[in-house]
């Protein structure tokens, strides 16, 4: 699960470290064939974030690099801003840029709720031409909206996602965009997103590219599922995805009941709270219309930690977490 | 002949199995030396009253955990769950341990351990300076050696800066104890701990692993903590196997990394009683590639700080995605991992960690007794061992001669039972060295 594990692969390139001072990258001879990640090691830096990059800048042909994945820059609380800084500043040695992964930060380095983010819009304005972007963390995360044209990949993965930051995505006119995939997360962990804040995206009015769109790892999974039921954008719609989240029988049944799935080619359910029937139900719904449907990781809920011993009731028989959180 | 006595518990597993391990290779079966009767005769009669030995017979210390009489001689505490009483059981423990050892090299006995070096296992922060000392890859410690200050609550480690990193009791073991704090932007804390606090702020040993998200609690647990002297480490993200988080531990006898389980688990201790699993060693193996030499050497030089120590269980932490390694911890009884034989090429294929220890002592490569770890070690109380008359402070000791009981000049002798080698392999718990040996389940008390 790439929550767990550093990407080996990132936009079709294989992924090469850059390293410390002793890394040697001699027998990489094109420096355009690989996805150059940069990290920093908070917790026996080195090396801070600046010295690294001024020597990714000196030693690799920027002009080459189109993908580009960025680890730990410093330790959890310290923000991306000069990360961002850095990027802007080199705009123009990076004209091949493609692709970008801020944050790739597995949660043995940082929980996900604890990667602190900033402003990235400034990612969008300063490269016109990126197709693929990828942000993990949502604390401190914020978006303006803007126009931009060529974005194909947008995947912004937290364990808690601001609703300003749901609402200016709905704004923004990306008008390239086929991937949309937002982990909206608990309020436990910093999200402020409700269910109407997905409008502008469910509209789709912006978005006149999308084929995938996934709402996932949210604690309102239910009332994401009620909205897309009945949401114009899944006309567009080759794939969607509900996983990850407290879904349960109220919201697969808001999915049925909703317009016609079956255009789609998939639809991804994994990790929910469904009960057997209707798990069974949504099967055989899918199934008859040749959708396919991904009910696997039903889950349990955990057991609650009240000491219902001789007490009369207990009203948080089990508590239900999406996928991730911390 | 070779003889072995074995300083145990002599109901415990350990103890059962060394001695199998013993008889298997054809040697008497070893007598068994309880702790608790070192211990009651330390109390009542003071060094001198201790059993005799044998010149020429091999002596090893296994762990005093996991029996609730010996665990209140150590540190005054009833309950055995209790976190607290680390510091007194230490001083109580090596106290012991020196007193035994005098006895045995006076009385011409032969060591598979070392008192100095077992004063430094069981103290997290000069271990982790011994370890550091020999350059051996370790997680940054602002507590690491003799010199370090003392961390005397939370607002000391407010003041060490560190973001992720563990608080560790510095005479605990198996996680007891440990807290994973996390510090963020706006004041942010959490700590991942086994410990809970009773409505008397008593600490317990928890087998339900929970969070505790304001720095009031925290701090309060901390300071809590703190007088029994605590051991700080930043976090080393590890690798994962799966979406687990792993750790390896690695028995090292006479030298070499002969056996190698991987722990995995989801919260910060991977501790396989805490929810730990085992993972898998092939694939870990696999996944570390040209790493595992460099991570079986590290386990074999922080083994190495340790030369009069026949075995040692060593904690090697993977970096993520094997970039790095790094050792967390040596453990002094860290080989109860039964059933588990030797990894290809460690040179104990086909033994368990206890026939490994006993091929070594036949080959000849086991300690030969007090060797040259007293300059290694450094232990912040130089040892007075090696004098017969045994000089040693003994925490609580009552010279009554009326109290004294009748201690048999060899040692009341005790064979071991035929063993429980079929009991259930899911008791590898992770409790590898038992400093306390129990935790509290949902309800009742689990003894681990």
């Amino acid at each position: 699960m790439s929550h767990y594990h550093h990407l080996t692969e990132f936009h079709g390139l294989p992924v090469r470290e850059f390293g410390g001072p002793e890394a040697d990258h001699t027998e990489v001879t094109d420096h355009g064939a690989v996805a150059w990640r940069l990290s920093v090691e908070p917790y026996g830096a080195t090396e801070d974030f600046g010295s690294r990059f001024a020597r990714f800048r000196e030693t690799v042909e920027l002009e080459r690099t189109s993908a580009l994945i960025v680890g730990q820059w410093d330790k959890s609380g310290v923000d991306p801003s000069e990360v961002l800084r850095l990027l802007e500043e080199n705009r123009d040695r990076l004209p091949s840029l493609r692709a970008l992964f801020l944050g790739e930060i597995v949660a043995e380095e940082q929980e996900i709720s604890w990667i602190t983010q900033s402003d990235v819009t400034c990612l969008l304005t300063a490269f016109p031409r990126l197709t693929e972007l990828r942000l993990r963390g949502g604390h401190g995360l914020g978006l303006q909206p803007v126009r931009h044209e060529s974005l194909r990949h947008l995947i912004i993965e937290t364990g808690g996602l601001g609703g300003d930051v749901v609402r200016a995505l709905g704004a923004c006119q990306l008008t390239a965009l086929e991937r949309l995939v937002l982990w909206l997360g608990e309020e436990e962990y910093g999200a402020t997103v409700n269910a109407e804040d997905l409008t502008g995206i469910l509209a789709g009015t912006h978005l006149p590219a999308l084929r995938h769109l996934g709402l996932r790892n949210s604690e309102i999974q239910n009332e994401i599922a009620e909205r897309v039921a009945v949401a114009p954008v899944v006309a567009r719609l080759t794939t969607l995805d509900l996983s990850m989240g407290v879904l349960d029988d109220s919201g697969a049944a808001a999915l049925l009941e909703g317009q016609s799935l079956a255009h789609l080619h998939g639809i991804d359910l994994s990790y929910h709270f469904l009960s057997e029937e209707m798990a069974e139900r949504f099967a055989t719904a899918m199934a008859a219309v040749g959708v396919a449907a991904d009910l696997s990781e039903p889950q349990d809920g955990e057991e609650c930690a009240c000491d219902v011993d001789g007490a009369e009731e207990c009203d948080c028989a089990e508590f239900r977490y999406p996928a991730v959180g911390e | 002949m070779i003889r072995c006595t074995v300083v145990g518990n002599p109901e415990n597993r350990r103890v059962a199995l060394f001695a199998a391990a013993v008889r298997a290779a054809g040697l008497p079966a070893p007598r068994v030396l309880p702790w608790l009767e070192v211990l009651r005769t330390l109390r009542d009669g003071g060094p001198g009253a201790l059993p005799r030995f044998r010149p020429g017979e091999i002596v090893r210390l296994d762990s005093p955990g996991e029996n609730d009489e010996v665990g209140v001689l150590l540190r005054d505490v009833e309950d055995q769950t209790r976190v607290e009483g680390g510091a007194l059981w230490y001083a109580r423990f090596t106290g012991a341990v020196r007193a035994l050892t005098g006895r045995a090299l006076a009385d011409g006995a032969r060591l598979l351990d070392d008192p100095d070096e077992l004063a430094v296992l069981f103290d997290k922060r000069l271990c982790h300076g011994v370890l550091s000392g020999a350059g051996v890859p370790v997680p940054r410690s602002p507590t690491s050696g003799p010199g370090a200050p003392p961390v005397r609550g939370w607002d000391d480690v407010r003041a060490a800066g560190l973001g992720r990193f563990f608080v560790k009791p510095a005479h605990g073991s198996s996680a007891s104890g440990v807290l994973a704090v996390q510090t963020g932007a706006g004041g942010r804390v959490r700590a991942v701990t086994s410990v809970e606090r009773d409505g008397q702020g008593h600490m317990y040993n928890s087998l339900r692993v929970r969070a505790y998200d304001t720095e009031t609690e925290v701090a309060a647990l901390v300071d809590a903590l703190a007088p029994d002297g605590l051991h700080l480490e930043s976090w080393w993200p590890k690798a994962a196997q799966g979406n687990r988080a792993m750790d390896l531990r690695v028995v090292v006898v006479a030298g070499r990394a002969t056996h190698a389980v991987v722990r995995a688990s989801r919260s910060p201790m991977t501790n396989l009683h805490l929810g730990g699993v085992r993972g898998d060693l092939a694939e870990a193996r696999e996944a570390a590639g040209p790493m595992w030499e460099t991570a079986m050497s590290a386990c074999e030089r922080a083994a190495a700080c340790f030369p009069g120590t026949l075995c040692v269980g060593v904690d090697l932490l993977p970096g993520t995605g094997w970039r790095g390694v790094a050792v967390g911890e040596v453990n002094a009884f860290g080989d109860l991992l039964p059933r588990l034989t030797g990894m290809p090429g460690g040179g104990a294929e086909g033994l368990d960690t206890y026939g490994a220890q006993v091929a070594a002592l036949l080959r000849g490569t086991a300690p030969r007794g007090r060797g040259a770890a007293t300059a290694q070690a450094g232990a912040r109380e130089p040892a007075g061992a090696g004098d017969a008359s045994g000089a040693v402070p003994v925490a609580g000791a009552v010279p009554d001669a009326d109290a004294v009981e009748s201690v048999p000049a060899s040692g009341s002798v005790r064979a071991p039972g035929s063993g429980d080698m079929a009991g259930p392999v899911a008791e590898e718990s992770g409790v590898l060295c038992g400093v306390p040996g129990a935790w509290r389940g949902s309800g009742t008390d689990v003894e681990k």
